[in-house]
């Protein structure tokens, strides 16, 4: 049984929500119950599926679009409210897909920041491209990505010009969006490129600029270096024959030609790919039993993602048993996710636009705090989490974030308040007893404890932990009967306040205490 | 195999030092080696460790007087007026902006350390920042910090039976939510991140440590092992750092807060420190050096983003220095900068600077010996257009270790496995070389080194063989660290290679000189007697 064959076996409701948890943010229990007897095959089939494009953001305190509208320093903040907000409400409402992901795996693989870009409106318009391709050709990805305007003030492309050559975007291009750097053999050999290559590269994109006006970039041949280009035989000695004119361009096909025709491209994003979907591992019995065959799909499809996504997601080795759980949750994960099981209704968009931006935005807010802020990575490579060696997920958790994460659970109890025009709204309000009323027996306790914790965790907790849970915290110094009379007595009441009162607290400590155990923090 | 085995196994093949009955007498069992087992480690002292994110530009922080038309030549576009420079004497100035640390150069609290970097400098950020915070070689991958493994050799076994009655409080504190590799030892990380120590408190509060439950049998094993570990951290210094904080005040005046991000990290350290926490490392950090464009203002080039960093970076350690002579505890702390490369010598089109190599170190407190170690690097003699190092910046790392830390030989062996030139940092330490002395014997090297004549009067020649091509370099120090002699770094193929070497402009005495290959550092002590 190799690590990359088909999982054949239909999706246990365990199997289905780990697929959930891992492709979307987070897994609801009517989404469970759907992906729940199918094959893996068709589960990711729905997930791959392609989705209408969301409507442009409005500004919440005018209601307009105005992500082509002038630039306007005096707007601009919440124009970049508006635009998180908008972005943080799509992973929270998504329906079954994979999309929203991958749309964050791409603005974390090809990072660009507001803070250095400096116009919200340029960020708009490169998520539109991020969604374009999310489930694209990688290559045509890599190459809008390379004009993009975003970018091209992001790594300085806009300043890159024959005779000063500006080798930010250059080396980026090589050691993170595409090849990935490899052993270093020789000083400033990196295996699969040289610093030479980074210099060489950086004439080959000479000549593009950026326009605020119509945020749009500009090919300017005499910006373009139009002499031959010769590479290291980390390339095989390729010459990119130097193009004039408006021909200038089309240097960047063959640069592109050269670097996606090389192996290690294409494992290289596989690995990416590996870390963001299943573990930070890769053995080498990894690499070349899953990695390789990852990349040799990935490859002989001309770098489309939905083959290659496909194969991963469905292989013997995404459901294995020793991995699920073995992700620490990105600090997305944890607020969107958390959100998301517990089913807690956002505002409505159409009716209370505001109100829902403004209540997005917190969530954001939140997860920025606990060092995950979209759009405003630490660096161009990204979240630490994918690739500091030896700790890759465990950079989320430290004394400062981990009790910040614990004390999201009050968050979540409490919902979040927001406040339009002078006037405050308690949006996201979560209802503990209607969340039991989801599951089977809920008067139960043993069942209910049973039930949430398959549902809250990825691993089993062992039995000791469960009795703890009810006799210490959901029913301490009581006998487990008396939840279900209390319970009943509730039910047969249930427009009765304080009956349900007395129920919701010993459900919200519950909740509070769950979340703060170690083992939430994973998926 | 370990990570532990890995540093160490790697640094032991790095370190032919044994092989050679030579260079073994002459640094490793000598008289003055074996002396430094007997200095006692001080346990008072704490060292505050300075992160600039991103590649300082070396060359405009510390402008180079002597070569001043070059520099103009080579990067008019952000050149700093010759007038306008903050002179620390004929050949080196500060950036204008840094008026606070020029007056604690002038009152003798401020080391500049001239050119610091490593043989073959990685120009990446990442690599480059593992590096200087592993504290490894260009072509090592060592995933411990070099600070880590300086508390481990002072608390083994940590966290295992911490905190206790001689250690109540955190090993080191980094003042951000993001964990440094600094301070990360191969058990998990020594020191606790906090954003501020109220906040600390009152949040870990609501955390429950304590947990004993197994663990799942499967991967996520080891991740909800990590977690429960720093649960129980947070929940075991959270008090006593609470306390630290609430007992002392600031005295000087600080920036307002969010103006200027390193005062504020840096606020809270001497808090802590006047609160009497026993903490032995603080980690603080700035961003923002990675200027590949318009570093400075094209009207007025003592302006611009540079200038606002330096400007920060010079306040914030300024009054942090004054705050702690207020507080009564100057004495006990020590500060140094680091960046993960300089820039390059050349501006670029867009008034700013690629990656680059060297750049200077600033060391900074009440005790340092002042001055400035090494000349400015020259702008002429470069390595595809960047800058060659002046200091090793192992050296300045394990100069802090021996002569403010005062570890012994065994200690700094546990930091790092590579001998060392010591470097004048702080006021009346001897500056004598570490070798570590127990690297243990490697067979099929054959890296060997030697001079003759010696002594010598007014030449000897070092003779050197390779059994293997690579990048090497060849200097040539007195006995208080200063460079007197050096060969450019070059690629050599394997072979026997004779430098002649002048010493009729050394006054008598004795010299180390160093080869450092790509297996590591070979050195041998030779005497100049007229």
């Amino acid at each position: 049984m190799a690590l990359i064959d088909t999982y054949s076996t239909p999706l246990d409701a365990k199997a289905a929500e780990h697929l959930l948890r891992r492709t979307m943010f987070g897994a609801t229990r009517k989404d469970i119950a759907q992906l729940t007897g199918q094959t893996a095959v068709a589960a990711v089939q729905t997930l791959l599926a392609d989705q209408p494009e969301p409507d442009a953001p409005i500004d919440p305190l005018t209601g307009q679009q105005w992500v082509t509208a002038a630039y306007d320093g005096t707007v601009e903040g919440q124009r970049y409210q508006s635009l998180r907000g908008w972005w943080v409400g799509q992973m929270v409402t998504q329906p079954i897909s994979i999309r929203e992901k991958m749309v964050l795996f791409w603005q974390n693989h090809f990072v660009s920041t507001r803070s250095t870009v400096g116009d919200t409106r340029y960020m708009y318009k490169q998520n539109v491209l991020l969604r374009q391709y999310a489930l694209g050709n990688v290559k045509a990805f890599t190459k809008d990505i390379t004009t993009d305007p975003a970018m091209l003030r992001y790594l300085n492309g806009n300043s890159n010009r024959v005779g000063a050559a500006q080798e930010n975007y250059g080396r980026e291009l090589q050691e993170l969006f595409t090849i990935g750097k490899g052993a270093e053999i020789a000083p400033g050999n990196y295996t699969t490129y040289t610093e030479d290559d980074v210099r060489t590269a950086a004439r080959v994109l000479t000549g593009w600029t950026d326009t605020a006006a119509t945020i749009t970039s500009t090919f300017t041949p005499n910006r373009h270096d139009t002499t031959d280009k010769i590479f290291s035989a980390a390339y095989s000695g390729t010459v990119i024959k130097g193009r004039t004119g408006a021909d200038g361009v089309k240097e960047l096909d063959d640069l592109l030609d050269m670097i996606f025709k090389q192996p290690d491209t294409a494992k290289n994003l596989c690995r990416e790919f590996y870390r963001w979907f299943i573990n930070y591992d890769i053995t080498p019995d990894i690499e070349q039993n899953f990695i390789v065959p990852l990349a040799d799909v990935l490859r002989s499809n001309n770098y489309e993602m939905k083959p290659v996504l496909t194969k991963m997601l469905t292989s013997q080795h995404f459901f294995d048993q020793n991995l699920r759980g073995c992700i620490i949750k990105t600090p997305l994960d944890l607020v969107v996710g958390t959100m998301r099981q517990l089913q807690v209704a956002p505002p409505d968009y159409k009716t209370q636009p505001s109100q829902y931006l403004y209540a997005m935005e917190s969530l954001r807010n939140t997860a920025g705090q606990l060092q995950q802020d979209i759009m405003e990575q630490p660096n161009v490579a990204g979240w630490a989490a994918y690739y500091q060696e030896p700790s890759y997920y465990q950079m989320w958790i430290n004394t400062a974030t981990l009790p910040n994460r614990v004390s999201f659970a009050n968050t979540v109890l409490n919902g979040i308040n927001v406040n339009v025009g002078g006037m405050n709204y308690k949006t996201f309000v979560f209802d503990s007893v209607e969340y039991a009323k989801l599951f089977t027996n809920p008067e139960d306790p043993v069942k209910l404890i049973e039930n949430f914790c398959e549902h809250f965790f990825a691993v089993d907790l062992i039995q000791a932990q469960k009795d703890r849970l009810l006799t210490d915290v959901l029913l301490p110094g009581l006998p487990s009967f008396e939840w279900t009379v209390e319970w009943n007595d509730y039910i047969k009441n249930s427009t009765n306040a304080n009956k349900k009162s007395l129920i919701k607290i010993k459900l919200d400590n519950l909740i509070r205490y769950m979340i703060g155990l170690a083992e939430f923090q994973v998926y | 195999m370990e990570r532990r085995d890995f540093i160490r196994g790697a640094a032991a093949l790095a370190l032919p030092l044994s092989l050679n009955g030579y260079t073994a007498k002459a640094l490793g069992l000598s008289p003055m080696m074996e002396s430094l087992g007997e200095i006692s480690t001080a346990t008072d002292r704490i060292l505050v460790i300075v992160q600039l994110s991103g590649g300082n530009d070396g060359i405009n922080t510390v402008i180079p007087l002597d070569q001043y038309s070059t520099y103009m030549a080579l990067r008019a576009n952000i050149a700093i007026p010759q007038d306008k420079v903050l002179k620390l004497n004929a050949a080196t100035g500060l950036h204008p902006a840094m008026t606070g640390m020029k007056s604690l150069y002038d009152s003798g609290r401020l080391v500049v350390v001239q050119g610091v970097t490593y043989p073959s400098p990685n120009q990446s950020h990442f690599r480059g920042t593992d590096i200087w915070m592993s504290g490894s070689g260009f072509n090592q991958y060592v995933n411990t910090g070099w600070a880590a493994r300086y508390l481990d050799s002072q608390f083994p076994n940590y966290p295992v039976g911490y905190p206790n009655a001689s250690m109540p409080d955190p090993l080191a504190i980094q003042i951000s939510a993001v964990p440094s590799l600094l301070l990360r030892e191969t058990q998990g990380p020594l020191g606790i991140n906090l954003s501020n120590p109220d906040d600390f408190y009152n949040l870990v509060s609501g955390i429950k440590a304590g947990n004993t439950d197994p663990l799942p049998n499967n991967a996520a094993g080891k991740q909800i092992a990590y977690i429960r570990q720093i649960q129980e951290q947070s929940q075991q210094y959270a008090k006593g750092i609470k306390a630290a904080a609430d007992k002392a005040k600031n005295m000087a005046t600080y920036p307002a807060r969010g103006q200027n991000t390193l005062a504020d990290q840096l606020a809270i350290v001497a808090r802590l420190i006047a609160g009497g926490l026993k903490t032995r490392v603080y980690v603080v950090s700035m961003g923002g050096f990675d200027t590949h464009a318009n570093q400075v203002n094209a009207a007025d080039k003592t302006q611009g983003a540079h200038a606002t960093l330096l400007g920060r970076l010079s306040d914030a350690i300024t009054v942090f220095q004054n705050d702690l002579k207020l507080l009564n505890v100057d004495k006990r702390v020590l500060g140094m900068t680091f960046s993960e490369f300089g820039r390059r010598v050349a501006s670029n089109g867009a008034s700013g600077t690629d990656h680059g190599t060297a750049a200077p170190q600033f060391v900074f407190g009440s005790l340092v010996q002042p001055g400035i170690i090494g000349a400015n690097s020259s702008l002429t003699d470069l390595t595809s257009g960047n800058l060659k190092m002046v200091n090793d910046f192992r050296d300045v790392y394990g100069s802090i270790l021996k002569q403010w830390f005062q570890v012994n030989t065994k200690e700094y062996s546990n930091v790092f496995s590579r001998d060392m030139i010591s470097l004048p940092i702080i006021q009346g330490s001897a500056t004598t070389d570490v070798a570590t002395p127990s690297a243990p014997s490697v067979t099929g090297l054959d890296v060997s080194v030697r001079n003759y004549p010696n002594p010598c009067s007014t030449a000897t020649t070092i003779e050197y063989n390779l059994p293997n091509a690579g990048n090497v370099s060849l200097r040539v120090f007195d006995m208080e660290g200063r460079q007197v002699a050096a060969t450019q770094e070059q690629f050599q193929s394997a072979g026997t290679y004779n430098i002649p070497i002048s010493v009729e402009n050394f006054t008598d005495g004795a010299y180390v000189y160093r080869l450092q290959t790509e297996r590591g550092v070979l050195s041998g002590k030779m005497l100049v007697a007229r």
